[in-house]
């Protein structure tokens, strides 16, 4: 009978299923790392991909047919690459039905702009173990919310 | 490394069995002292008694546990001479010069990199200007990953987090009115592939200028761990190749540049990635040691060579374990050098190195409290008898640091070595009763890691195999569990919140306008050059790859023929193939 129950729930709630990368070339990855461990640790299915451009990261994304799409930038091109990832996700129907997130080490000003050009979830250093949890599960259940509305 | 050969450890330990060892304390005297001391302790609260050896938490720091007292029991056998020397005598621990710094102060080397080369050229001039005594270049990203410009992986990145260089012609801007052979020069190029690859660029350019590459001093990196594990990149060749080519690097600078500090063992970014101040020390030390093995191998003398051998260490938080194992390192090293390579020149025998504070210990939150840690790092650095230093700036954990904070860092090594005194008292914390004890207890558990290493089949081995990824990311996963759980206490970020959201300070914008002009410079040199002989010097590189030859001179072939970075990376992916590091 537990096992029953076991299953009913893992069908209830299926594992949300995040995506992480590295954006572009930066060489830091500490971080992105230990927010994958975060994901793990709550029972999300993570993919890490390692360093790759936008293009590379829509087509897993797509392939992969994941909830949540997470990058990391460290080397200052979260803008640059950032508005491409979220422009080629838009073009493929990605963004509609994804979460980005998008977390580094950026000047303060340019968390505004991130969330601005459509990122869901802007993570600056230090961001809590909690914070970022919560953030993708809440993002995540909001988008599916939406789309079976 | 084969059965029979005998570890680090097992050499040290056979050459030093027989050296008679002169205690400084009377064996009598500590008898009376350990009553004392003990009937000091029966009066101390319980709650001391029973914590009596504490895990002190610190970012990036170790797990050995401190005292609440040190007194001579803690080292009973501690022996001047032997343990300590004088300084500028073996084993070096009090610092590797008679005279520290009233004979040679501290190189005041601040890291500049950023935009284009003549931005960054503008920004060496203004630091020289103030002061600077060395130099240090950083390149972006592409370049330290080994593309172009204008290759479609670098768009967006082209001048970010240091600046771009192509070709040589680049070089030539970033140097721009820079004597060359008249200020030490340090050239960031991290890994062995890109120091093949840039420092040919640097020699055409001293050639080029009329410069005779002997007269040259300054530095690269040249470091395989930083080339396979601690980067994240999206291209990697085999550690075996990367390793042959760090060799290929030293067995050719050190020829024919004798000033030149051919490798810094580069501790620094293992351990801002994320790893314990035992094996930042351990792994570089490993790496020095297999790749001096294999230069004797190659038929040099090692006095003919180690000499030229630096280390780049990171500098944290936990002040006098820092101390400490600047002193553990430099005999340790003393001892590899003496005992298991036979060196015979003094200078072989030096752990010099250069020092950066640590960046991963700078916060967001309340960000000029990073100006007071920066000065300690700096000071502990300076206390543990480092030859060269970089102080991070308050502003670099939001981007490149500011014209004016950069400044900052300049000014806080001017007040340590003009202001506060400590420079003229050598090793003045030599003889502590603490720094003594974690001085042995660092040099005892370096001396542990560079051995379980060895036994897990060497240093390269450690890496193709996933090992050190997996020592790494274990240390830094279970610190976060201690900073999540307060254990660890940062101020102003787990402690003492912080009410302020956004700092009052200006961060660094990067320039804009840098990818096109050189996209645009790179357009105007792919058309003038003679593509015939970068095509035939590319060729020859290739070739040399492939037969196993020493790459360098075909690499200075290819700078001085105006191939650019992307095309010799280019060469090595297709001639050593690819390799997939270990995914944690």
């Amino acid at each position: 009978m537990l096992e029953g129950m076991g299953r009913d729930r893992e069908k209830m709630e299926r594992r949300v299923k995040v995506l992480l990368s590295k954006l572009g070339l930066d060489v830091h990855n500490r971080g992105i790392i230990t927010v994958a461990s975060f994901l793990k640790d709550a029972g999300m299915e993570v993919i890490y991909i390692g360093n790759a451009l936008p293009e590379a990261i829509v087509e897993t994304a797509l392939q992969e047919g994941v909830d949540a799409v997470g990058v990391s930038s460290l080397g200052g091109a979260h803008l640059t690459l950032g508005r491409r990832l979220l422009e080629l996700a838009r073009g493929k129907g990605l963004k509609e039905r994804t979460v980005f997130l998008i977390g580094g080490v950026f000047p303060p000003d340019d968390a505004e702009e991130l969330r601005r050009i459509g990122f869901d979830g802007v993570f600056m250093p230090g961001a809590a173990r909690e914070e970022i949890v919560s953030t993708v599960h809440d993002l995540v259940e909001g988008k599916n919310r939406e789309n079976s509305n | 490394m084969s059965t029979e050969r005998k570890s680090t450890k097992e050499i040290l330990k056979s050459g030093l069995q027989n050296k008679g060892s002169r205690p400084l304390y009377d064996r009598g005297a500590l008898k009376a002292l350990e009553k004392s001391v003990e009937d000091w302790r029966m009066n101390l609260p319980e709650q001391d008694r029973k914590n009596w050896g504490k895990k002190t938490k610190t970012v990036l720091g170790s797990d050995i546990p401190r005292g609440l007292l040190y007194t001579p029991l803690s080292n009973p056998y501690f022996d001047y001479l032997s343990d300590l020397g004088n300084p500028g005598q073996s084993p070096f621990t009090r610092g590797i010069h008679p005279n520290m710094y009233r004979g040679k102060k501290f190189t005041m080397r601040q890291l500049t990199g950023f935009g284009s080369p003549e931005q960054t050229n503008r920004r060496i001039k203004f630091m020289l200007d103030h002061g600077a005594t060395g130099l240090s270049v950083l390149f972006d990203l592409p370049t330290i990953q080994m593309y172009d410009s204008d290759d479609p992986l670098a768009e967006g990145q082209v001048g970010m987090s240091g600046v771009c260089v192509d070709s040589v012609e680049d070089m030539d801007l970033i140097f721009k009115d820079i004597p060359l052979d008249e200020v030490t020069i340090s050239i960031v190029t991290h890994y062995p592939s890109n120091t093949a690859i840039l420092f040919s660029m640097f020699l055409v350019l001293a050639e080029e200028r009329g410069i005779p590459w002997e007269r040259l001093r300054g530095s690269v990196q040249n470091d395989v761990t930083l080339e396979e594990l601690v980067r994240s990149g999206a291209e990697f060749i085999p550690p075996k190749d990367c390793f042959r080519i760090q060799c290929d690097n030293i067995e050719f600078i050190s020829t024919r540049l004798p000033k030149w500090n051919f490798m810094t063992l580069n501790g620094y970014n293992l351990r801002e990635f994320g790893t314990s101040p035992i094996t930042e020390m351990a792994v570089a030390m490993v790496n020095g040691i297999e790749t001096i093995e294999e230069m004797v191998r190659r038929g040099y003398e090692v006095d003919a060579f180690a000499g030229r051998m630096a280390f780049f260490w990171s500098i944290g938080n936990d002040f006098f374990e820092e101390v400490a194992r600047l002193r553990a390192a430099r005999r340790l090293w003393y001892k590899i050098m003496k005992y298991r390579f036979g060196a015979k020149n003094p200078r072989s025998m030096w752990m010099r190195c250069h020092v950066q504070t640590s960046g991963v210990s700078l916060i967001q939150p309340e960000p000029l409290n990073n100006i007071v840690r920066s000065a300690y790092h700096a000071l502990a650095a300076v206390l543990g008898g480092v030859q060269s230093l970089h102080v991070d700036s308050y502003d670099e954990a939001y981007s490149v640091p500011t014209e004016q904070a950069a400044l900052l860092s300049l000014r806080t090594q001017q007040i340590i070595q003009d202001e506060t005194g400590i420079t003229d008292v050598v090793d003045p914390l030599g003889g502590s009763f603490y720094v003594e004890s974690l001085t042995r207890e660092y040099e005892e558990r370096i001396l542990d890691e560079i051995d379980e290493i060895e036994r897990n089949g060497g240093y390269v081995s450690a890496i193709e195999t996933g090992m050190l990824h997996n020592k790494i990311t274990t240390y830094f996963l279970d610190q976060q569990k201690d900073i999540e759980s307060k254990e660890l206490k940062i101020v102003a970020y787990n402690n003492y919140g912080s009410e302020s959201d956004l700092p009052p300070i200006d961060v660094f914008r990067y320039p804009e306008g840098v990818e096109e002009s050189q996209n645009r410079k790179l357009r105007d040199l792919r058309s003038r050059r003679d593509n015939q002989r970068v095509k035939e010097t590319l060729l020859s590189l290739k070739e040399a790859c492939k037969r196993r030859e020493n790459i360098f001179p075909s690499c200075v072939a290819c700078a001085r023929a105006r191939c650019t970075e992307g095309e010799l990376f280019k060469v090595f992916k297709e001639a050593y193939g690819m390799w997939r590091p270990h995914v944690v």
